[in-house]
Parts: structure tokens; sequence; C-alpha cells
């Protein structure tokens, strides 16, 4: 019997939990207090992270694209994941595949992978991961009605740039996405929610084509992530590539086109799978100048093979647990996470490693998914209940001049973070400045990832070394950074401006998004209206409900200026059919709750550590007192006498 | 610079007690991270996102030996940049050198062995001029207050961080040759 949901038009739109896989993607929802995963366009809930370009413009997603993968693999991407943030001369590019990339034609080209799919149309990994991602969307909204913000899912080792594609492809697939969320964390929010069990936990996450290792303590709701480490391009697909290796050997292949080497992929693929219940596969594979060759696998050749590999990831768990300051035995468990632990030498190398049986009993595909959901309805609920502090995987650091790297925050740094560094000019009347962010461990600046080079200009004219300027670098809780710079003897904010090393700029992201709209400008000016509208909507709910909760931190002005903003906007969101003037009301609306929300914040510090050392938090309390207070500090109200 | 004490709401000690403090900071993050504020106004999330940080960088600070007394001496009002310290004394000046060049020397012979006995003594040492450290704020709150102790206190914090220094190079070479 198939059950139907009847949509109610007033249900408050569903959040959904998106993980954008290597080789799968799922999304989930909590349904009665469960995260479940949704059936995707192929009827089931994994979704094959792959997608055909068609001959007449149309794309195909899912199970019917990998059909394609062997007869058209130029116009077939898989494994787009492998290639996120990734500049055109990235070493992936390079390894055992079917893509055809297109050469950059320039410096800004070169910044992103490009895809030639034929028939003269170029793809960044960004967009394919937007078709996966589009796909996804439509199952949710067919099952769920309305759906909410999105939270998707990346590796923990992914860098700001591999992040920031991410996050591109969800806003090109016309998703909001509410949070990246790390792989790792994502199972342990699974299994720390099922099982509610508190300790020490390692998540041993070896997917497709990413390797995560975390170390987190779980407790009462609060997932510490006290170290985190991998290798963003090692999974499944290098485990593939070595028996392909082998294979196209045995074909005697002389020319590898891209049809060989695919067939070669989808039978090494197929041989590794079987090998998980079988201790030898035969595979019978096109022999050069006609006729077959038996293609014979043992999992002990195979386990041998594969072994290289697994010693890498041994050394990221080995220098996990070190950074976390632990050894194997204080773990209370390890979790299993992704396709590649169900093979039977992984799980042999993960208890060698931690000394324990690890568990594995929620399906290592779908763990992350499912935690991915949790977090969205607990973000969509505003719930304190459980606490996700995760950590900077990478460390932060600018170049010297020397060529080296300035540490300015140092990995498994717990985020949101932030640091400051003060930098002076080395020439007289210097006006501009450029510093150049990377991320990494190595001690030469050429050695680690270029982030972004940012350039400051309008400094005042001054002698060499006098100008005092001072970079905050802030890493939000998607392990984002921004970056914003003073001139400290003036205390004149400057202007920066930044060009990332890799990835698309917002003007090409807005460009994808006009591209992709059936009427151009039209729909796309409709699209952000509405996309403002829902934006403008939330702020005005938020509004009300901090009204009603902390009126009293408003002076009776400052009350009546929100409430006539929050008037003046909730008019706009019906009458406003430009996003300029809606865009207008948002603003005036913000100003007038800025500092309000300071005075919020320091409420709920006090509330958080109120009653316990009253001595020490006096200083803080003070800031808290209430609105009378805080205008007399500043000299608007004058002090009460008594 | 914030005053990481004053951000936690815990007393301004070297000694305090790291439990009661990382208690503190999961309370202040569970009342500020920005998980919290998703659906709140554009202002609440960016002060949130900014007190959060602040509580990081706090916690970051006070579980740290090095920076915990460096925030100590900067709310005394004595400057505390590195590169103002007292002279070391050259006996462990000309140590720290040997030390390190044993270290290099372990790295580039890619000795596993050497290298993590040298963490262990040098891990041992830095606990040992922690506490040194804490027996000197101790002192220093006890009699004449700190500007008198001033000179020993730097001093001591600039023992701690050449065995800082030693230990994160040491980190990076086990990184290279692991």
């Amino acid at each position: 019997m198939v059950l139907l949901d009847i949509f109610d038009p007033k249900a408050p739109p569903k959040p959904i939990g998106i993980d954008l896989g290597t080789t799968n993607s799922i999304v989930a929802h909590v349904r009665d207090e469960r995260p479940v995963a949704l059936t995707t366009c192929d009827g089931t809930a994994l979704l094959p992270s792959v997608v055909y370009y068609g001959d007449h413009g149309n794309v195909v997603v899912g199970a019917s694209a990998k059909a394609y993968a062997t007869l058209r693999p130029e116009q077939t991407l898989a494994s787009v994941k492998r290639f996120m943030g990734r500049g055109a001369d990235d070493p992936e590019t390079a390894r055992l595949g079917t893509h055809r990339f297109k050469p950059p034609a320039n410096a800004d080209d070169a910044k992103v992978v490009r895809f030639d799919v034929g028939g003269a149309r170029v793809v960044t990994p960004v967009e394919a991961s937007a078709e996966i991602l589009k796909s996804l969307r439509q199952s949710a909204v067919d099952q769920l009605g309305a759906i909410g913000g999105a939270v998707v899912t990346v590796p923990a080792y992914f860098d700001d740039a591999q992040r920031q594609a991410t996050k591109d492809a969800g806003r090109l697939a016309g998703l909001e996405v509410l949070r990246l969320l790390n792989e790792p964390t994502a199972a342990a929010l699974a299994y720390g929610l099922d099982k509610k069990q508190n300790g020490l936990f390692a998540v041993y996450d070896l997917g497709g084509g990413t390797f995560d290792i975390t170390i987190l303590w779980l407790e009462d709701g609060v997932f510490q992530v006290k170290s985190t480490g991998g290798d963003s391009a090692l999974g499944g697909d290098d485990m593939d590539r070595l028996v392909a290796e082998e294979m196209l050997s045995a074909m005697g292949a002389a020319a590898r086109t891209p049809e060989l080497i695919g067939l070669a992929l989808d039978a090494a693929r197929k041989a590794k799978h079987g090998l998980t219940d079988a201790p030898e596969v035969a595979v019978e594979l096109p022999k050069r100048g006609g006729g077959a060759v038996e293609y014979r696998l043992a999992r002990a050749h195979f386990d041998a093979l594969i072994q290289p590999l697994l010693e890498r990831t041994g050394r990221a768990c080995r220098r996990a647990l070190r950074d976390a300051g632990v050894e194997a035995p204080a773990l209370d468990g390890v979790i299993l996470v992704g396709g590649s632990t169900r093979v039977p030498r992984v799980r042999g190398y993960v208890r060698e490693i931690f000394g324990k049986e690890p568990l594995g009993d929620i399906d290592p595909d779908l763990v992350v998914a499912y935690g991915a959901a949790v977090q969205a309805q607990l973000l969509a609920d505003a719930s304190d209940e459980v606490l996700l502090l995760d950590v900077l995987p990478l460390s932060l650091g600018v170049e010297t001049m020397g060529g080296g790297v300035d540490k300015v925050l140092p990995r498994n740094t717990t985020i949101p973070a932030g640091a400051r560094s003060t930098f002076t000019t080395y020439a007289d009347n210097q006006t501009g400045f450029e510093i150049h962010v990377v991320q990494g461990e190595r001690e030469l600046a050429r050695d680690c990832r270029s982030l972004a080079r940012f350039t400051l200009k309008g400094i005042p004219p001054m002698p060499a070394g006098v100008a005092r300027l001072e970079i905050s670098f802030n890493v939000d809780e998607n392990n984002l950074l921004a970056v914003e710079a003073k001139e400290l003897t003036t205390g004149i904010r400057q202007e920066i401006q930044v060009k990332p090393s890799y990835g698309l700029t917002d003007e090409q992201v807005e460009a994808m998004l006009l591209d992709a709209l059936d009427h151009g400008e039209e729909d796309f000016e409709a699209r952000r209206l509405a996309d403002a509208k829902v934006e403008a909507s939330r702020m005005l709910l938020a509004t009300r409900k901090a009204l009603a909760a902390d009126a009293d931190l408003l002076s009776a002005d400052e009350r009546a200026r929100v409430e006539a903003a929050a008037a003046e906007l909730e008019r706009a969101i019906s009458a406003a059919d430009r996003v300029a003037a809606l865009q207008m009301r948002i603003d005036v609306l913000d100003d007038a709750t800025h500092d309000w929300a300071g005075r919020r914040m320091n409420r709920a510090i006090q509330s958080a550590i109120g009653g316990k050392s009253v001595e020490a938090v006096g200083a803080t309390v003070e800031h808290a007192r209430g609105v009378e207070a805080h205008l007399v500090e500043h000299g608007a109200l004058p002090a009460k006498e008594g | 610079m914030q005053d990481p004490f004053e951000t936690l709401g815990l007393p301004a000690d070297f000694d305090l007690d790291l439990g009661e403090a990382e208690k503190r900071h999961r309370d202040l993050s569970r009342a500020l991270h920005p998980d919290r504020f998703a659906q709140s106004t554009p202002a609440e999330r960016r002060a949130a996102l900014g007190k959060a940080i602040e509580v990081n960088e706090a916690w970051r600070s006070v579980r740290d030996p090095v920076r915990r007394g460096e925030a100590l001496l900067r709310k005394m009002g004595i400057q505390v940049d590195e590169g103002q310290e007292p002279k070391p004394n050259p006996e462990l000046l000309m140590e720290m050198m040997e030390k390190r060049e044993e270290l290099s020397r372990a790295g580039r012979q890619h000795d596993a062995e050497r290298l993590g006995a040298l963490v262990v003594e040098m891990k041992a040492r830095e606990a040992k001029a922690t506490a040194a450290l804490a027996a000197e704020f101790r002192l220093a709150g006890a009699n004449g207050g700190p500007r008198a102790h001033a000179q020993a206190l730097l001093r001591g914090l600039g023992e701690l961080r050449y065995y800082r220094r030693f230990l994160d190079e040491a980190l990076v070479l086990e990184d290279e040759i692991s």
C-alpha cells in the first residue's frame, strides 16, 4: 500500500539534510523525531553522483546517467567532488579517469577545473554538483511539499575553496544552504543521538574520493571535536584505479581510450564489490584484437594492492590521536562511515589501528545524511539540546616576506574562531598592501594551499613603519574565512579586495544562475525577489520573537523605531515588486536592531554563567544590566540618584 | 586585546581550575554558538558570531600556559610582547641551541625514535617550567605585587616560549617523517 502524504499548504517548510558524496548522494529529513532518507529519482535512497550531458542539451542525473558512463564517457561526469575548489593544474586531473578537460584560456580560467562534455559545452564541477543537488531538491519537494533550508555535508578536511565551491553549488541548485556540516561530525550526531552514549569516539570516514578521521568527545549533547585530519583526494576511487590499471594491462590495451578506461574502472568497481563477500572474483574483459581475457582477482591480492592507501589513512589517524592528546585505548568506540569501509581489509585495518572492533550498525552510506537531517531540524527549531563544536582542519597562515608562513590560527582550533595580526607598511606613503592567505601545515607558503590574496587600499600616507594595519581573520561555523582590516593609528576600516586563488567569482555564479533560467533577466529578478521576501519574513518573525522576549532592553524611543521599521518591512513584503525596495526596509530594520542584538547577547551570556562565581562575572554582568544602565554608561541618560 | 578571564567570567589566576574553565566555555558556547541563531535577525547572527569567536579565543588563551601567563601580565599592565622579555640566561640559550640542532638532525635522518625522546624530554621541562611560573605568580600575588616580580615572571614566560617553539617544530618534523 502506498501512503500518500497530504500536503498542508500552511505547514512550515521542512528542513532537509544532504550528503553530497563522491559516489552517491542522499537527501534525508526528520520524520517523527527520526531521520529518514527520501526516495530519489532512481527510486532508491542512494542517487549515483553521476551527471550525463546529452546531445540535445538535456541533462540526466543518477543511475540513468551512470548507464552512459561506458558508452559516452566524455559526456558523463562522475566523482566531480574530487575536483571541487581545485585548479585546472591540480594533480587530481592527471589521475586515471575518463574526464575530458578543457584547457584554460587564461590565468583566471585556470582557477577552476572545466570539463569538455561535447557539443561545445563546458561544465565546472560546481555546475555538475548543482545538477545533483537540483535532482535531490526536486525529490524532496515532491515528497515533502515545501522545503526549508538545507544542511549540506562536506569532508572535514575540505579547505576553504572546496567548501565555498559546495556552497556555490547549493546556490545554483536553488537551495538555501543553512550550514555546511563536516561529514564525520554528522555521522557522530546520528550515532550519538541514537545511542545516547557519552565518551570519546573516533570517526573513520572513507568514501569514494575523500578520507576523514575525526576524534571527538561526546557529553550530554555536546559534540566536541578534539582533532581532525584526512586527505581530500583519497578514497574508493583510488582502489578502483589500482585494479583498473591491472585490467588494462591484461586487456593488452595499447591505446587507452576513454571508453576502455571507463570500462576498466567500471569492472574494477564491480570486482571490488564482489570481493566483499567472495574470496575471489573473475571478470571477463575484451582483449585487444578481439576475443576475451579472464582477469581473476583474489582478495589477498586486492588487499596487498590497497595497503599503501590504507597506510596513508593510518598516518592521518595516528596524527589525529596525537593532536587530540589521546591514545587509542582511551577511545570508547570507533565509528565507520563511507561506502569504502565495506571493504573487509579496511575494517581489519581500522581494528588494527585502534585496537577495537569498529561500529558500523548504522548503514555507512546513509549515516552522514541522517546526521545532516538532524542538524537541519535542530537549526530550524533553534534547539539548544545539541551543540556541535567543530574545528579548523588546516592551519591558516599569512605568507611572510621571505616566502615563509606566519601561522594565524593553528589546525584543530575550535570554530568559530578569530585572530588578529598587525602589519606595517615598508615604504613611505605606501597606500596599498597585499596579504596572501594560505592553508596548510608546511613551512613554505608555496607548499601550502593558496586561499586568496587580499589587497588593502586607501591607507593614509605615512612614513614607512608608522601605519599599523590590523587584519582580523574570522572563521565562521561553516569553516569559511572572512577577512577585515583596520588601520590602527587612524581607526579607518580598510577596503579589501579579495582575489580567491581557486573557484568561481560571485559574478560567475550569478551569470550561471541567469543562464539556467528560461526567461533570463525576468525570471532572475522574480527569483531574487522571492528569496528576499523569504529572508524578510524570517527577519520579521525573529524581530517579533525578540520583542516578546527582551523588549525591556530597548528604550521607549528605540522600541518605537524597531516597531516602525518592522511594520514598514511587513508592508514591503506584501507590496514590494523590486528587490531594492525590500532591501532598503531590511537595512532599516537591521540598523534599528543592531545595538539591541548586542544587549541581548550579553543577557544570554549572563544567563549562561549567571549564579556561578558571582564576583568574577561582575564585569560581564555590568554590560547586561538592562538598557537604562547601558544608556547611562553612554551618557544618553542621566544617572539615577541614590 | 580582550581579557580572556573576564570573557569567561573566571578569576584571573594562573592556577585556575581548567576543568571549571572548560565547563564555562561549554556553557557559553551553548548560549552563543551561531547554530542557536539560524532563525534570528541578521544583527543577532552577527553579534552571536562575534561573541562565540571571543569565547573560543578566550578558552584557547586560558588553557595554554604561555597565553594564560601573557594575559595575566597584560592585565597587570606589564608589557608582554615577544622580544621584550629580559635576556634569558646564557646557559639555557646555549642548551636550547644544541637541542634544536639535535632536533633538526633527527628530522634530516628520519630518526623517529630520537625525535620522540626529544619531545618527551622537552615536555617534561615544559611542565617543570610551568610549575615554576605558577609558583612565581603565587609569590607575586602574595608580596609586593606583580611589578616587583615582573622580571622573574617575564623570564619564566620566555623560558616556556622556548620549549613551546621547540615542541611546535618537533610536531612539524614528526608529521613530515611519519
